[in-house]
Formats: structure tokens, sequence, C-alpha cells
């Protein structure tokens, strides 16, 4: 979990570990504060949330792949494919960081935005406006980045 | 959920660390100074597991949640597929029925023309 | 009568022999022209998950899963156009050679000339297959069906009715009256 939602953040195999593990140092440090499994999940997902933004904010990160280097297709594709996948991951990885971070927990972490609101500590009309905003982008970006796709 | 939406839910299908993730996390601590636990942290070490067992738990269930999240999202879209797949086959059987019935309408229609004739 | 007969006979056979399904694929360049279009195609493990997502709490769908549990494959095609003269004779010319392979039999055909429908029904009675092919050529409407496997045409016809299925009254043949020498 703590990997996989750097990854898909950060875009970086070597930076998602990193951030990982600093996660995990972390949590050695303040392991008092953890109340229950429940509560670790939640801490967990909280601070690499965090540590996600901070990283992008600090090292003023721009994702490996831009749009105008993804090929444009021949064929329509009509369902979700792994190249379909890669280009929604790399688009996704392009959204500002607050807005990338809520999509990530609502479709990598099934989270409500009730709850991605708690982790990120953020009003809920304010993630609600994230991820309407996040899809209608993303909704226009692979439209033009990969030709007509049933959406 | 629209098909933006599920095309989402796969590309951001929870990925496992690199081989050799959790040895790694757990060399680091191995070599961090212990923290500084005050008097009435003490206590509560009787009720709870011992803090680097705590953070190995942790280390695993983070590389472990990640399979068990990806076979519930994978169970997730086998459901969605199969409901879209019913939901075809319904049409299909409704379809061909509803086109059998037109033809045999129109056979007895000539059938009573004959009888008429 | 005699086509209703026919078609009983073939009731009775129960159509239980499996096939290839037809080639459809040239007909996908009419999407681009119709105002509506569905495509279904459904086989092997397609089909069976969807027949394992049927309820076993509706009577209709319980049903159908009956009727499907030896198909190979179900393919539907259906446009419907703006205005006539969308797609040509040759499209359906296509389909219709394929049926003229042996095996299939052309039991119904129907041509209506005041509004222009024409309706041909197959069956796959012999070969190492089997199945149903239904092709209704309207003028704004082009609907190709064909379903690949056991199909039972009496039980199809109880489906009517339900879903929206309208029923299908198909008579029994009875026997010939005894002639007195």
């Amino acid at each position: 979990m703590v990997f996989s939602m750097s990854y898909h953040f950060l875009r970086d195999r070597s930076l998602a570990e990193e951030l990982a593990q600093e996660v995990f140092l972390e949590l050695y440090r303040n392991l008092a504060a953890i109340e229950s499994p429940a509560h670790l999940v939640f801490w967990l997902r909280k601070v690499t949330s965090r540590r996600c933004i901070d990283q992008t904010r600090r090292r003023a990160f721009w994702p490996k792949f831009r749009l105008d280097e993804v090929p444009e297709p021949v064929a329509k594709i009509r369902t979700a494919d792994p190249m379909l996948s890669r280009a929604l991951a790399r688009l996704v990885a392009s959204l500002p960081e607050k807005a990338r971070m809520v999509v990530i927990l609502r479709y990598q972490e099934d989270l409500d935005p009730m709850e991605i609101a708690q982790v990120l500590d953020m009003p809920i009309g304010t993630v609600k406006s994230h991820l309407q905003r996040s899809l209608a982008m993303l909704r226009d970006k692979l439209a033009r980045t990969v030709g007509e796709i049933a959406i | 959920m629209s098909n933006l939406e599920d095309n989402l839910k796969a590309a951001l299908e929870r990925t496992g660390p690199p081989p050799g993730f959790s040895g790694r996390v757990l060399a680091r601590l191995n070599g961090q100074a212990p923290p500084k636990v005050a008097w009435w942290d003490l206590l509560s070490v009787l009720l709870r597991p011992p803090r680097i067992q705590w953070v190995a738990l942790s280390v695993i269930l983070s590389v472990m949640i990640p399979f068990a999240g990806v076979r519930y999202q994978r169970a997730r879209r086998l459901r969605s597929e199969g409901e879209k797949a019913k939901q075809q086959l319904v049409f299909a059987v409704h379809m061909a029925g509803n086109k059998l019935h037109r033809v045999q309408q129109k056979v007895l229609e000539i059938g009573r023309m004959d009888t008429r004739l | 009568m005699k086509i209703l007969c026919r078609l009983t006979f073939c009731i009775q056979i129960g159509a239980a022999m499996y096939g290839q399904a037809l080639d459809l694929t040239h007909l996908e360049r009419l999407a681009a022209k119709a105002k509506e279009t569905a495509d279904v195609n459904l086989d092997g493990a397609v089909l069976k998950l969807g027949a394992k997502f049927l309820s076993a709490d509706d009577p209709d769908q319980v049903k159908i899963k009956k009727l499907v549990a030896g198909l190979k494959g179900i393919y539907v095609k259906t446009f419907t156009f703006e205005n006539e003269g969308e797609y040509s004779d040759s499209d359906v010319g296509g389909i219709r050679k394929q049926l003229q392979s042996p095996g299939w039999s052309r039991i119904v055909g129907v041509h209506s000339k005041k509004d222009g429908d024409n309706a041909e029904v197959y069956l796959k009675t012999d070969g190492p297959g089997g199945g149903l092919a239904i092709i209704c050529a309207n003028p704004k409407e082009l609907t190709i069906v064909n379903i690949v496997g056991k199909i039972d045409l009496d039980e199809l016809s109880e489906l009517g009715g339900s879903l929206g299925v309208p029923k299908i009254d198909l008579e029994k043949p009875k026997p010939a009256p005894k002639k007195d020498d």
C-alpha cells in the first residue's frame, strides 16, 4: 500500500521505495501513537500522502513522461488494456499534487470522499471538487491523447 | 461507476514493492537508535507487542495488503464484468426471441391470407 | 401452414449439434452510418460468466440460464439507420453465402412488399456443430442473430412474454389422419 501509493504518485520506483522506507522509519519513531491495526493503516495512508505531496513540492518534480511523448494509436480502443492503463497512470501523475493524491486514494485505496477528507485533513467539499475536476481533466486529456475511446 | 473510473481502478491497481523491500526497511530500523520512551509508555509495552514487531508487522502488512487488495479489486472487477456480460446475454436472448416472434407473426399473417383466398 | 409444420418439425428434432460462428466483421463499417448500434459477442468464458450472474431468484433468468447452458456463443449485431438505403444487398449477401454452406437449412423466409421487411431463419441441422441464424433486413434496420451450439427453440419460445420477449406459439404437428381403404 505505502509503496504503491508512492509509486502511483511519483511514477519513479526508486523514489517510491525511498519514500516508503522513510514512512516506515517515521512509523518506528512514532509507534507510541499507534492505537490499533485500523489506526495503523490510517496513519500509514496519512503520512504517505503528506510525504508524497511534500516531496513533489520540494523537488519541483516533473513526470517522466510527457503527454506529447505518448504515441497516437492507430485503432480505436474499445476496452481497458495495458496501453490504456499506462497512459492513464501517466496522466494521473500529471495532475496537481493534492488532486493526484485524492484520485489515488479513491481508485487505488477505494476510499470514499469522507475517508479521503480524513486522511488528507481536507474539507469533504474540496475532495469532491478535486475528484470531479480530475475526472473531467483525465477524460479530456485521454480523449486527446489516445484518440476515441469509449469512456 | 463509469468506464473511466473502472479504467482508473485498473491503472492504479496496487503494485508491490521491489523484492527485498521488507529486509531493507528492517535493516535501516536496526541501525536506528531506539526512540526515547517516556516512563508511562513503558507500561503500554505490557499491553502491546514489542515495537520492532509492530514495525515488522506493518511492513509485512504493507506487502501483504497489496496482494489482498489486488485480489479484492480483481473480485470487484470480475463482478462488474459478470454483470455486464449478464446484461448483454439477456439483451441477446431478448433480441433473438423478438425477431423469431416477428417472423412467426409474418408467417401466421400469410397463413391467414392464404386461408381467406 | 407448411412452413409452420417444417418449423415445428425442426423444433422436435431439437438442433443438438455445434457449429462455427458466422463471420460478421464486414458489417462493422455500418456502425459509422447507423444512428444506433448494438453489438453483442458472447462466447467461451464470457458467455459462461454472464450465465453465472443470472439470478436464481428470477424465474425468467432461470429459464435463460437453462437455455444457454449448451451454447458455445451468442452474437448479435443490430443497426438502426436514419434513412433507407444505408446498407446494401451485398452486406447481407455475404452472410447468406455463409449460410449456404453444408449443414445450414433455411427454414423460414418472409418478405413483405408492403413495408419492405425481410426475415430469414436458418438452422444448422447437419455436420459437427449446430446453431441458429436470423437475418432481419428492414429498410431502416438490419439485425443479425447468430447462436452457436445446442439450441432448443421450444425453450426460446417459452421465454416469450418475459423480459419483453414475446411468446412464440409453436404448434406440435398433429398425427396424420388414417385413411380408410
